[in-house]
């Protein structure tokens, strides 16, 4: 399956009708816009937005991306067109991202028709992990990264607490719609303060690597890995900004730990 | 290397890599990644962590550790992203959760911090700089190491 170069869909058949040019557009801004909400690079965005236009029996199909915007231009015999939708950003989520592909990858290959496409693109379902689980998981993740750092089993025990209390506050700030840095703000103060008890009152042997491994999950590794891929790939606008973003969210974190720590009067990162 | 050296590094190793299984997976979890997908999550977090693991222990700098076991997860990924019909960036970044230098990170901001309020100490100062650069590397080496089968193999055609 090679990818069309943009100039290259050639095959000859009857021009498409505003309505129907229209139609089609709209279909692949849509495709392009829930990959870009719920966070893939850019390259990714623009290679399926591009291939599904073609699909629907556009010309051809220039994307541009920008940090929280997806323009396409389709043209279609001799007309052209030119969309921009806003994206506001729905969080992380891989399966709507692998819902989304797989349809227009079926689509491409002529394995479902036009209609369930587009019911698949409209209505596709977000699924999310139960909360507690999230927890469950998050807190164990942050204990195995206690123990990789060389800590002792209570010093294990208290990142799991405090890792899971920090993923509890950052759902709940999440629920009520706060701002992601307010919430990493929040949730590295709670896993901090937890962890400094254990330093405070000298349980166990290990009380910073606890300290250190808690606050773990507010690394934003996505983002980063993504800003850097964006980079590679030439979109240098889109990774710059999900650098950026992934920053402020790292110093709202640390500025969370800091507050622990003085609060406390415990300094455990830095002596 | 005696019997009993090479028992206890396979020892380590399997420990390391079960350790980091955990955290790939969960991170996943965080992302969303589908159900029957996790365990390729897992799967390749254990054996980018564990490649590491050994080419740290053979002497390696662990920059160059983490752009060999990324690049390695990566064609791996391919391999599988071809058979799931998926971008493979769906399950190889959880992948890459557990080698993501998150206490250098934090650290190197921390200790800027206090080189802000305390003014300038050499320890601090070469702390930030040793614990930034070392971020910037890791960093940098995880993506392009993701990046490679579309650099080498897959240049003007998409993996899926």
């Amino acid at each position: 399956m090679s990818e069309k170069t943009p100039e290259s869909n050639t095959s000859h058949r009857a021009p498409l009708t505003l309505q129907e040019h229209r139609a089609a557009t709209d279909l692949c801004l849509q495709t392009g816009i829930l990959l870009m909400q719920h966070g893939v690079e850019s390259a990714f965005v623009e290679s399926i937005t591009r291939r599904t236009g073609f699909a629907l029996e556009l010309d051809r199909v220039d994307v541009a991306i920008m940090a929280n915007a997806i323009t396409v231009t389709s043209y279609a015999g001799p007309h052209s067109m030119t969309r921009v939708r806003r994206n506001e950003d729905r969080g992380i989520n891989m399966h709507v991202a692998m819902e989304v592909q797989r349809a227009a990858l079926a689509f491409e290959a002529g394995e479902i028709d036009r209609a369930k496409f587009e019911k698949c693109v409209r209505s596709v379902k977000t699924f999310r992990y139960p909360r507690w689980l999230v927890v469950l998981a998050i807190g164990l993740s942050c204990a195995c990264f206690a123990r990789l750092a060389g800590a002792d089993w209570i010093g294990c025990g208290f990142a799991f607490v405090a890792s899971a209390a920090a993923m509890v506050t950052r759902q709940v700030f999440a629920h009520f719609h706060f701002n992601p840095i307010v919430g990493f703000f929040a949730a590295a103060f709670v896993a901090t303060s937890i962890c400094a008890q254990a330093l405070l009152m000298s349980i166990g042997t290990t009380p910073r690597l606890a300290m250190a491994a808690s606050v773990l999950l507010l690394v934003p590794g996505f983002p980063l890995i993504n800003g850097v891929s964006d980079m590679v790939k030439g979109y240098v606008n889109t990774g710059i900004s999900r650098i950026a973003l992934a920053m402020l969210m790292a110093l709202a974190t640390c500025a969370g730990i800091v507050l622990a720590m003085s609060a406390w009067d415990t300094w455990g990162w830095v002596s | 290397m005696s019997n009993a050296a090479i028992i206890s590094l396979l020892v380590e190793l399997l420990q390391d890599m079960a350790l980091a299984a955990v955290p790939a997976a969960g991170f996943a979890m965080v992302f969303n990644v589908p159900v029957r997908v996790l365990k390729y999550c897992a799967m390749f977090g254990a054996l980018a962590h564990g490649m590491r693991f050994l080419m740290m222990r053979a002497g390696m700098p662990i920059e160059w550790g983490t752009l060999i076991a990324a690049t390695a997860v990566s064609f791996a990924g391919v391999w599988l992203a071809q058979r799931l019909r998926a971008h493979p960036k769906v399950f190889t970044v959880a992948a890459m959760i557990p080698m993501i230098p998150g206490v250098p990170f934090f650290t190197t901001i921390i200790a800027l911090h206090h080189l802000g309020t305390r003014g300038f100490e050499a320890e601090l100062f070469s702390m930030a700089l040793t614990n930034g650069l070392r971020t910037f590397f890791i960093i940098g080496a995880i993506a392009i190491g993701l990046a490679m089968p579309g650099l080498l193999l897959y240049r003007r055609r998409p993996v899926v």
